[in-house]
């Protein structure tokens, strides 16, 4: 068990899907650090979140190599099937949506994470597909 | 080392910044997010100086043997200007800039700052508590309100959230201050460069209750107020204002202006008798002051288990006292209604704004208004405060001793507990009344007199850190006193900010000097202490002490 | 290619038989440099770390790939991570380490359990006493420079402090502490275990515009053609960006060295090229660069914090071409500002892009002015 604040954020959102204020709260007691500072270090980074999301995450890369081989603009296509903006979670809850900076894929993009798993070389119908099985 | 400064060849001390080392030499690098006593973060970007062609921050950078360093090139004056040009366009204007520490006016002058490019782009909401107040908005991202907060005062408050432009202050989970651990001491307060943080302002009510016909508004003052009023107009840190501070507050228009040391006399009565059953019994031990209530919430916060064990005194604190009494004794003298009567304390601390709301403490003051709120409710009244004459304060409730007036230093409670308690337990004075070892701006002081052949070993703390570290030796003491505010009373948070120690050593020396001016300088030989007693209270713990002027503590969340 | 020969444990053997001073000596013989982008010599930097007295050393793998265009490391992580342990090993070893890490970016969560496997084996075959931990980040490009890296595994936000203390002499918890690229590591095992290894190999992130992305092994001085040759540029060739970090250039038909580089005033960094045809416009690729580094800055310093965000909109009015002539002077004054008084790397660099692209394609800026 890593004792280390940022492996340990990373577990609490693991398994609640999001680092709570009670879970801050729990940690701060547990690990002796004042809960303000835990808050700072959740707040600083982009795959922690502080507030509830979907039950699924895509985090779309928006970086130069992705850019520019976006032939379909995936944003777009993104935010119209799941019928949020980018930063918002679908009303069903089922999708949260994201964009990121480069996630590694550059030699294979458009790319995404889904939950944390990288899809690669998007095409209209993948991405299609992917919020398909996001909403089943 | 021998180095090149602005061209001169000079020899300089290898281990000290680039910063000090200018400053030896009668050069004033600006700075903005550097705090005396810290460890530079030099996350500013102010204090830039030319090293060997590059540009760095002087805060935090060493000399090199033989370099060249030019602090006033136009490459080094450009760049300074274009960091406070982004600093302030972050920073929404309209400002209490005269309320502040000394950083942001002058340096804006000195860096010569024309026009802004930017937009600002914050919009954070505001955070009103009832002591202290946020505006997010104004804040320019310096982080000394957060390294106080954490470094000095060991009680993290607030910190960073957020990444990048986003990046704000703030409590966990963007709570607002008043629902967090927050002792409401203002040192944030001190240290914002922006008024970003400043007091919950009262002047306003105080304005109108001053209007309103029906209504005696009674004005008291706090023992260090005497002593840090002189700068908000001008006057030498030091400088002793006692006189002027009442005429200017008679001037105002107040009904009466009362004297807050005899509040504190009144506090030693009660808190020396209490000290002095203790010893009686044995115990418990240490029994520690409340007269500070930025203590107390950082008590009931953090160490709420000392409720149980009885370690805090009752006793409320000198301005609660003194305003029961005056809605009650005074009132019952002067056949006053006491619901007439509006009570104002002049104080110079945020804690007690918050203070007077307390659930747990009948309060008998009605506002709360800083020194920083006085100096300019008496500058709304275009009071030439300079030129005053001195005037005493009325005196039915005016009339105080040297042990009152050391409240205003770290260790004077204690002293002027002491001079009481040795007397009341012992029969005799004690030779020396001032306590030397526990005088003076250090963060921990001890001491330790016989009484009745039972050592007492006393304690002093100021500021967060230093009480979290005597709390750890506790037990060794039988009598402790704990300010939130380092330096005491001096130095907190509703004070007139100051930039160096030195202030604080001067302010403290006023008070030593207001002390040792006195005739009287033993709270139980004040005459009106003495009439209170014998008309109203009966005796020190009378169950009419204990009612009026006694408080109990609850616990709150350590979050 | 060289970069996926295994060292089967026999790098470290080799190591330990020859003794720290010594293995230093044969890294700086064979001129293994850092190859995270700041090109150290590597020898150097471990030789800090033995020299420093303390009662604790650390050993940081750098595996928080951020640079966009830059899939190397990760490419040493699926397809080699055995000799990437040995290295860390080796590293350990020679300071004298008993606690390693492995800062994985946590876009790369999904590797580490495979790499937590590889880290087992390893260690139980080696005998080795040290411990090689996974600390996965959360999402931040400015963690991977390395006071972030230290303050984010502390517990800390991921913002970078002023140097020094140089990490070798008080890094992690104030010790000694190495830090060390993902493709570093696994040369420094190779290097010490291969009589005949080439240092001048680079490992060329190549993307963009091109029809064969991908990591190419070749010499650092490799002509910038023939890597084209290797990647099928798709249309005609506009510009190369080094990264987001490194800047731009029109093509120029050179050797790859970073003295080459640096004559066009881009910075070599870590390999890796974005190809741009002229289907493709500067000034919206330069925008969509500004967002990377607006939402990056870690906040901590003025010039980033605040720069940043304006160099955004600036670039965003210059995208819709709604800027004016002073907004394009504005924008050159700030792009030099921020990078003159940045507290890090991330800011020294977040506007190469711009005073580059603005040196090489000027009119493209101009043509967006009202």
């Amino acid at each position: 068990m890593s004792d280390l604040v940022l492996n340990i954020l990373r577990k609490v959102q693991d398994r609640d899907g999001f680092v709570s204020e009670d879970a801050l709260k729990r940690l701060s007691k547990d690990l002796k650090i004042p809960v303000s500072r835990l808050y700072g270090v959740a707040s600083f980074y982009a795959m922690l979140h502080t507030k509830e999301q979907g039950r699924n995450i895509i985090e779309l890369c928006g970086s130069p190599s992705c850019y520019l081989n976006d032939g379909f603009d995936v944003e777009k296509l993104l935010e119209k099937e799941v019928g949020v903006n980018f930063g918002q979670t679908s009303k069903d809850g089922k999708i949260s949506l994201f964009k990121t900076s480069c996630i590694g894929c550059c030699d294979q993009a458009p790319a995404m994470l889904l939950n944390g798993k990288p899809v690669v070389n998007l095409t209209k119908t993948k991405v299609r597909e992917i919020i398909k099985k996001c909403r089943s | 080392m021998k180095i090149k400064l602005d061209g001169k060849d000079i020899e300089c001390d290898a281990t000290k910044t680039l910063l000090h080392i200018c400053k030896e030499h009668g050069i004033n690098i600006p700075t903005l997010c550097y705090q005396e006593s810290l460890k530079p973060d030099a996350r500013c970007r102010v204090c830039l100086v030319e090293l060997n062609g590059k540009l760095v921050t002087s805060c935090s950078t060493l000399p090199s043997d033989g370099c060249s360093v030019i602090t006033s090139s136009e490459k080094v004056i450009k760049a300074r200007k274009m960091n406070v040009e982004l600093i302030m366009a972050g920073h929404v204007k309209a400002c209490n800039i005269d309320n502040v520490s000394h950083n942001i006016s002058g340096m804006l002058e000195e860096i010569g700052l024309q026009g802004i490019r930017f937009d600002p782009i914050r919009d954070y909401e505001q955070d009103l508590g009832s002591a202290v107040v946020r505006e997010d908005n104004k804040c320019i991202n310096c982080g000394r309100c957060v390294r106080t907060c954490a470094e000095i005062q060991e009680i993290y408050a607030i910190d960073f959230a957020s990444r990048g432009f986003n990046e704000h202050v703030a409590p966990y989970c963007e709570h607002n201050l008043a629902d967090v651990a927050c002792i409401k001491c203002g040192q944030c307060i001190l240290h914002c460069p922006v008024g970003a943080i400043h007091e919950r302002e009262h002047l306003f009510e105080v304005l109108r209750a001053l209007k309103d016909k029906r209504k005696k508004v009674i004005v008291q003052a706090a023992p260090s107020i005497r002593a840090t009023l002189g700068e908000e107009f001008g006057m030498p840190a030091g400088s002793l204002v006692t006189g002027k501070m009442v005429s200017a507050l008679r001037k105002v228009g107040f009904f009466k202006v009362f004297d807050v040391d005899l509040g504190a006399d009144i506090t030693i009565m009660e808190e020396a008798s209490e000290f002095l059953r203790r010893v009686g019994k044995g115990g418990p031990f240490p029994m520690i002051t409340t007269c500070c209530p930025g203590w107390i919430l950082m008590m009931e916060h953090f160490y709420p288990e000392m409720i149980k064990k009885d370690y805090m005194s009752t006793c409320k604190s000198p301005h609660e006292m003194l305003g029961m009494l005056t809605k009650t004794y005074f009132a019952q003298k002067e056949g006053l209604n006491p619901d007439d009567i509006v009570v104002v304390s002049i104080m110079p601390c945020t804690a007690k704004k918050f203070e007077s709301t307390r659930p747990e403490l009948e309060s008998g003051v009605d506002f709360v208004l800083t020194t920083r709120e006085c100096a300019k409710l008496i500058r709304h009244f275009k009071i030439d405060f300079a030129n005053l004459p001195d005037e005493d304060f009325d005196s039915a409730l005016g009339v105080s001793t040297g042990a009152g007036v050391v409240f205003g230093a770290s260790g004077g409670v204690m002293e002027a507990a002491l001079r009481t308690a040795y007397e009341f337990g012992t029969g005799n004075s004690v030779t020396k009344l001032e306590f030397d070892q526990i005088r003076g701006l250090d963060g921990i002081k001890t001491g330790s007199i016989i009484i009745n052949g039972k050592e007492v070993r006393f304690a002093v703390a100021s500021g967060g850190a230093n009480i979290r570290k005597l709390l750890k030796d506790k037990d060794k003491y039988h009598f402790i006193e704990f300010m939130a505010c380092p330096g005491g009373c001096i130095g907190g948070g509703g004070q007139p900010p100051h930039s160096t120690h030195e202030t604080l050593v001067k302010r403290a020396q006023a008070i030593y000097h207001a002390d040792a001016g006195k005739g009287l300088r033993k709270s139980h030989e004040n005459p009106v202490v003495k009439k209170i007693y014998a008309e109203f209270l009966d005796k020190p713990g009378s169950e009419k002490a204990e009612k009026l002027l006694h408080t109990y503590y609850q616990k709150k969340s350590e979050f | 290619m060289q970069i996926l020969k295994k060292t089967e444990l026999a790098a470290l053997k080799k190591a330990q038989e020859l003794g720290a001073e010594k293995v230093i000596e044969l890294l700086d013989k064979k001129g293994l440099v850092g190859r995270g982008g700041a090109s150290f010599p590597t020898g150097k930097k471990w030789r800090f770390a033995f020299d420093a007295k303390a009662d604790e050393k650390f050993v940081i793998c750098n595996a928080d790939e951020g640079e966009p265009g830059t899939f190397k490391d990760k490419f040493i992580l699926e397809n080699n991570p055995e000799t990437l342990i040995e290295g860390i090993l080796i590293a350990s070893y020679v300071v004298g380490a008993k606690r390693a890490f492995i800062y994985l970016r946590g876009e790369y969560d999904y590797l580490k359990g495979n790499i937590e496997k590889v880290i087992k084996s390893v260690i139980k075959r080696s005998r080795l006493d040290v411990s090689v931990e996974i600390v996965v980040g959360a999402g931040s490009y400015v963690c991977g420079e390395e006071t972030a890296i230290i303050k984010s595994i502390e517990g800390f936000r991921g913002q970078p402090y002023y140097k020094p203390p140089f990490p070798p002499v008080s890094g992690l918890w104030g010790k000694p502490t190495i830090i060390n690229n993902v493709e570093t590591l696994t040369c420094a095992a190779q290097a010490v275990l291969f009589d005949d290894w080439n240092s001048s190999l680079r490992l060329f992130s190549v993307s963009g515009c091109v029809d064969n992305p991908g990591v190419f092994e070749l010499p650092v001085s490799v002509r910038l053609s023939k890597v084209l040759e290797l990647a099928k540029p798709r249309g005609k060739l506009k510009a190369l960006f080094f990264g987001c970090f490194g800047g731009c250039m029109p093509y120029v038909d050179m050797e790859m060295t970073p003295e080459n580089v640096c004559g066009q005033d881009c910075v070599h960094g870590s390999c890796s090229v974005i190809v741009v045809d002229d289907s493709r416009s500067i000034v919206d690729l330069c925008y969509v660069i500004a967002k990377f580094f607006a939402y990056e800055s870690c906040g901590k310093c003025t010039p980033c914090r605040e720069g940043t965000v304006r160099v955004l909109f600036l670039m965003k009015k210059l995208k819709d071409m709604k800027a004016t002539k002073e907004d394009l002077a504005l924008l050159e004054e700030l792009a030099h500002h921020i990078k003159n008084t940045s507290l890090c790397g991330l800011g020294q660099s977040a506007t190469n892009h711009i005073i580059t692209g603005l040196k090489h394609f000027r009119e493209d800026f101009e043509e967006r002015i009202l």
